[in-house]
């Protein structure tokens, strides 16, 4: 079963390929995130194809897709309420964004997500962690849902950081760049297939895969890809690196790497980690882990959950790449 | 009555600010200066004689009333005064004497003047301003420090006696002292031994000329480690043997080089290009070994005589590269 399935994520992979040219590597980590059942965030610059990449996501996965746009004026009720006059000059709740599709919500895209206010953040938290909202004097579940939400790294006025709670509860933090290949540059603009987004992402072919099931297969997942008693080590190794860099003899140029680290890298986030490489592990064939596979998410799932004191806060778009790069190179495997 | 008792200080009030306004622009008129300054005097050492280039010293003294300061904004700014005179110096005392204040001003001029006969010249005057500050307001004196005359002369006379020779015009240079050069040599020695020393320093330890250190040989190390565990239980010895090899790896690279890295790794290190296949089997055992849990298998594929192989095939390698 799940080798069918692994022929059905390269059949999801390869769809939303279709829409995205040059991205293989962010498709790569969002089909993991899939199948690790995690939210995600992409960063970038605007215009790169963040939206037109989540668009194909929710088409190539099936079931409902909603979208809402973060504003300075957003209030969490926004999200669960649509308030209105009705026809007859009445006002009308009924049920908002968030719960439209109810249960069958499966891709839930928050767009310019640090636009919105904390109490926004607030109930998205739920959202996350608990996959439920309250709404209407019950209780509202989510089984499929994933969470995606976007930030544009550029501007920085009007906008509201996102609780360090809030960055833990994403798997990845994905930064999304404009392609580098001058072929592929050429091709996005002046190909007319990539002009028209609807036309692009409609040729994405629907439902590949079955969202209702994937909840199981992660599980099954999970339960199928094996850890070695080493590789286990070189984790809980690679996670000291990160968290004291100086004591495992990471040494960068111009910061002291002793009183670079103020926290994080929480036990959920090494978890997640841990998720994801197992994922990756199943869509490279294997049915074990082996350190690549821990490297090759490890930026994406651990970045964002480092924090730096608070003068080197400003540089962390660089100083943690780094860091992450530097413990690759440091902590041995095996 | 509630309404004519404020009506009296406001009256009062009113009388002294007209008293204020009249009485304001009396406290800053100089009108009084003359009877404020009591005498303007300057006096010369030698006011006559002067030549081109000498240095004149002259003193100004004024006698004011002892509440009286001079306004140093207004003394004359050392600089050009006209075209044959400047002003080199201006020193300035204060001090009070027998009911009065007296200021005394030290000027040092420098004349420019090539005088042909000898004649006398002015030296202009300047004025100054002397301020008495007081909690009604300032007072001030204006004085005007008088013009006075400077005798100046030739250096030669006009039309000297004929010579033969132009330079018989000119005095004799003067003579120099011998100078020794001994301690100059010997602080140059003395300096550029210290520099010599500073550069082997700096050379230490920046690894230059001598002090470069020779790339190690990890393989060749790791060889050595590996031959010298003998009677280990087996799969102890292969697991040893894998991560001898690994370490070599990683040393010579400088980081940890994964199984996926092993074309980096060669496009880095072209010296080792001809193990490549040796080393793709390795990397394909060691995974199995150590994270495939599969120690036995790996063992089986890739025996370890096939990594002492390996490892004596790199060590060569890398003595040649």
């Amino acid at each position: 079963m799940l080798t069918d399935w692994r022929a059905a994520a390269a059949r999801f992979e390869a769809e939303v390929a279709k829409a995205v040219v040059g991205q293989e590597r962010a498709i790569r980590l969002v089909t993991i995130a899939v199948f690790a059942r995690g939210h995600v965030m992409l960063e970038g610059d605007v215009g790169v194809g963040k939206t037109t990449l989540l668009r194909a996501v929710a088409r190539a996965l099936g079931g409902a897709y909603e979208r809402v746009e973060g504003t300075v004026d957003m209030m969490p009720t926004d999200l669960i309420y649509n308030t209105y006059l009705g026809p007859d000059g009445r006002p009308r709740v009924d049920p908002g964004p968030v719960l439209a599709r109810a249960e069958d919500l499966s891709v839930f895209f928050f767009n310019e997500i640090n636009r919105a206010r904390p109490q926004v953040h607030a109930l998205l938290l739920r959202l996350m962690a608990e996959r439920s909202v309250q709404a209407f004097g019950r209780t509202y579940t989510f089984p499929n849902l994933q969470v995606f939400a976007d930030r544009n790294r550029v501007e920085r006025e009007e906008t509201f950081e996102l609780p360090a709670a809030a960055r833990d509860r994403f798997l990845m933090e994905i930064g999304l760049e404009a392609p580098r290949d001058a072929a592929v540059r050429r091709s996005l603009v002046f190909d007319p297939r990539f002009h028209d987004t609807d036309a692009l992402v409609g040729a994405v072919a629907g439902g590949v895969l079955d969202h209702a099931r994937i909840g199981g297969i992660a599980a099954a997942i999970q339960h199928a890809v094996r850890a070695e008693p080493s590789i286990e080590a070189y984790v809980v190794a690679l996670w000291d690196a990160l968290v004291r860099p100086a004591e495992a003899g990471i040494r960068l140029p111009g910061l002291d790497t002793a009183t670079l680290v103020q926290g994080g890298a929480s036990p959920r986030g090494v978890a997640f980690l841990v998720r994801a490489a197992r994922v990756r592990a199943w869509l490279e064939g294997r049915d074990w882990l082996v350190p690549e596979d821990v490297r090759a998410v490890f930026t994406e799932v651990m970045a964002h959950r480092v924090f730096l004191e608070p003068v080197h806060e400003l540089q962390r778009g660089a100083i943690v790449p780094a860091l992450c790069r530097a413990a690759f190179e440091t902590v041995p495997a095996p | 009555m509630g309404a004519r008792v404020p009506a009296l200080p406001l009256a009062g009030l009113l009388a002294g600010l007209l008293a204020g306004v009249l009485a304001a622009p009396l406290a800053l008129t100089p009108g009084t200066a003359a009877a404020q300054v009591r005498s303007v005097e300057v006096r010369s050492p030698r006011p006559f004689g002067i030549f081109l280039g000498d240095l004149v010293e002259a003193q100004v003294e004024i006698l004011a009333d002892p509440d009286f300061r001079l306004q140093r904004a207004t003394l004359p700014q050392p600089g050009p005064v006209t075209y044959w005179l400047d002003l080199r110096a201006v020193a300035v005392d204060e001090a009070p004497v027998a009911g009065a204040r007296r200021v005394r001003l030290r000027l040092t001029y420098q004349s420019f003047y090539a005088a042909l006969d000898a004649r006398t010249l002015e030296v202009p005057g300047f004025p100054l301003t002397l301020a008495s500050e007081a909690a009604t307001g300032l007072t001030t004196a204006a004085v005007q420090v008088p013009v006075w005359s400077l005798g100046v002369s030739p250096l030669r006379e006009v039309q000297p006696q004929r010579r033969e020779d132009p330079a018989e015009y000119l005095r004799p240079d003067g003579s120099g002292g011998r100078i020794d050069p001994g301690p100059d040599v010997a602080a140059a020695a003395g300096l550029g031994a210290l520099a010599g020393l500073a550069a082997l320093a700096l050379a230490h330890d920046r690894a230059w000329g001598p002090f470069r250190q020779r790339p190690g040989r990890p393989f060749a190390a790791a060889l050595r480690a590996l031959r010298r565990q003998t009677g280990a239980e087996p799969d102890q010895a292969y697991r040893a043997a894998l991560l001898a090899l690994h370490r070599g790896l990683d040393e010579t690279d400088g980081r940890r080089v994964l199984a996926d890295d092993l074309g980096a790794f060669l496009a880095r290190h072209g010296a080792f290009r001809g193990q490549a296949a040796g080393l793709a089997r390795f990397f394909e055992a060691s995974r199995l070994a150590f994270f495939g849990g599969r120690l036995p298998a790996a063992r089986a594929a890739w025996p370890l005589s096939e990594a002492e192989a390996l490892l004596a095939r790199l060590a060569a390698a890398e003595r040649s590269a």
